[in-house]
């Protein structure tokens, strides 16, 4: 019986003296890991959309774009010019999460692709900026469309070499937003 | 002198990684890139230098029956404290590492320092041990990546090495190039050994 | 429909050994004879779908509750050592042909870092109780495919002319390399789209 206490004892005290640092680790980290997570939202909202500094989650359920996941109204000292949309499309290899910014007139500002698990190499190359960049410009009265090779028409995109699957999910993760827009914007 | 062979024992002789196949987990998944591995091994250092010293440190009182859940929880101490200081102040790092900071907990690695050194000897040959251990394992998590990034997207610590005509080997820095790269690093380290033996 | 898309994808797609990385040590370690790497198989297949739930509710119920989020590995990790020890002490009471097959392998489960890796990821990827259960279970099956295939070819292997600084680790994570390029093809494997 003795012994069974000891044992016990033991390991609580350990586990005591676990929790306390641990308790006072997360004392001094939590705040800095909240500052970290809203940090690196708000620059990810802020690379599709450069002209704006605040952004503000807003309500968004509609039928036309089932795939939006969040919205975002973006403002620029308070004024609204425009909206950022997070969309998630399935590409090769599960969701992949596009961020759409696109201003009150309907012109696309910005695309970044986030979280995805598509080929590094092939499909990864979806986060670079030189096939992010062709997104920017494109007016949401038409749905962007991709293209395996040659030049692009005024709604077209050219696909990543060996990627056409993921830089489909890309451009429908435009559409999506493109559609929200609309029904945001009542256009 | 005892002190200095306990420290290389870790890096050379008994590289847990490359000698003693232990750990190879993180081993094959984080070694993607070679800024991914040296985070990874940092992280390993802090926690086999922590749970050593603390082990060493309380293995008077702890009970044999119930050492293991001891360690365990000391380890994971250690781990937790790892992963909230990264996500606080190194958010990148904890986007590459992801899943495989809480999991340096089962890395085998740890427990059988705890287990084999920690508990039968006196603080600074532990310290001395975890660091030379955690080297080790850093070591092996740099030969791999270095291989595994260069070869696999053509740079080096992000660099691009060979301009734009070299055409990486996708393969290696996917999964099957993990399992080839580590296998064909420890039979070149059992041949260099095998000669000096002879 | 999510359900069998989980299932799939813990099973082929997202095969925990061959390309998430994770039971790497039990993979390489028991996995000399098909047997033996088939008691492996059960033994984790078992404590995974008991531990997906137990962490689920673990983390629903206490942790988020107390808003003890940090606590995650810690209190993980020793749900998953006491259970492996309880099943151990069930098994060895209920049923000794069971512990006989499968017995050895518990202690070893602990530190199967598949195990505590497919706790968190459920967490992380916020599934309900049943997808937990399933993803749990289909992570474990995918573990057990990539283990019994492995022994099946390291089985033949013995027999095998290999050159003496390939013998043992090296050789086995070479095959392994190959089996992941086999299940590369599984990737883009879309089941409901």
């Amino acid at each position: 019986m003795r012994d069974y206490i000891r044992l016990a004892g033991t390991l609580a005290i350990v586990c005591i003296v676990a929790a306390a640092l641990l308790g006072l680790t997360n004392i001094i980290t939590a705040d800095k890991i909240v500052e970290q997570t809203v940090k690196a939202n708000t620059e990810a909202r802020r690379a599709v959309f450069m002209a704006a500094n605040s952004f503000d989650q807003i309500e968004f359920a509609n039928e036309a774009a089932p795939l939006v996941a969040e919205v975002y109204e973006a403002k620029q000292d308070g004024s609204l010019i425009g909206y950022v949309f997070k969309s998630a499309t399935k590409g090769y290899a599960g969701t992949v999460e596009i961020m759409v910014g696109i201003d009150m007139n309907g012109v696309v500002q910005g695309v970044k692709v986030g979280n995805n698990n598509e080929t590094p190499g092939l499909g990864k190359k979806a986060e670079e900026a030189v096939f992010q960049q062709q997104f920017s410009g494109k007016l949401s009265s038409a749905q962007v469309a991709v293209v395996k090779n040659g030049t692009p028409k005024e709604n077209e995109v050219v696909a990543i070499a060996g990627a056409t699957i993921t830089s489909k999910a890309v451009a429908d993760g435009v559409n999506q937003a493109m559609a929200a827009f609309k029904q945001l914007a009542g256009k | 002198m005892k002190l200095w062979k306990t420290f290389f024992n870790g890096i050379i002789v008994e590289n847990p990684a490359l000698r003693l196949v232990l750990g190879m987990c993180p081993l094959l998944a984080v070694t993607t890139s070679i800024q991914a591995g040296i985070g990874m091994g940092a992280a390993v250092i802090f926690v086999l230098l922590g749970s050593n010293l603390f082990i060493s440190l309380i293995k008077k009182i702890v009970p044999g029956e119930v050492r293991i859940p001891i360690y365990i929880v000391v380890i994971a101490t250690f781990v937790t404290m790892v992963q909230l200081f990264v996500k606080a102040f190194a958010p990148v790092l904890d986007k590459q590492l992801g899943i495989f900071i809480p999991l340096i907990v089962v890395n085998c690695v740890i427990l059988a320092r705890a287990e084999a050194f920690a508990s039968k000897n006196k603080a600074v040959p532990s310290i001395l041990d975890g660091l030379g251990m955690g080297l080790g394992f850093t070591l092996a998590l740099v030969i791999v990546s270095s291989i595994r990034e260069i070869l696999g997207a053509g740079t080096f610590f992000g660099i691009s090495l060979f301009g734009e005509a070299y055409k990486p080997l996708l393969i290696m820095i996917l999964p099957p190039g993990g399992f080839m790269v580590l296998g064909f690093t420890i039979a070149a380290v059992n041949k260099l050994t095998e000669k000096k033996k002879s | 429909m999510k359900i069998i898309a989980i299932l799939i994808s813990a099973i082929l797609v997202n095969n925990f050994v061959l390309s998430r990385f994770l039971g790497i040590c039990p993979f390489l370690g028991v996995s000399k004879k098909v047997e033996t790497a088939l008691g492996m198989g059960l033994a984790v297949t078992f404590v995974m779908a008991l531990a997906s739930v137990m962490t689920w509710l673990v983390q629903v119920f206490i942790l988020d509750m107390l808003n003890l989020g940090y606590l995650q590995t810690i209190a993980f990790i020793l749900v998953i050592a006491s259970l492996v020890q309880f099943v151990e002490m069930v098994i060895k009471k209920t049923s000794p042909t069971l512990y006989q097959a499968l017995g050895v392998y518990l202690p070893l489960i602990t530190t199967n870092c598949a195990v505590l890796g497919v706790t968190i990821l459920n967490i992380q990827e916020s599934y309900n109780l049943i997808e937990t259960l399933i993803n749990g279970v289909g992570a474990a099956l995918g573990f057990t495919l990539a283990i019994v295939l492995f022994a099946g070819v390291r089985e033949r292997l013995e027999t095998a002319p290999i050159p003496k600084a390939l013998q043992g680790f090296p050789i086995a994570l070479i095959t392994a390399s190959l089996l992941s390029i086999a299940f590369l093809g599984f990737s883009g494997l879309s089941i409901f789209k």
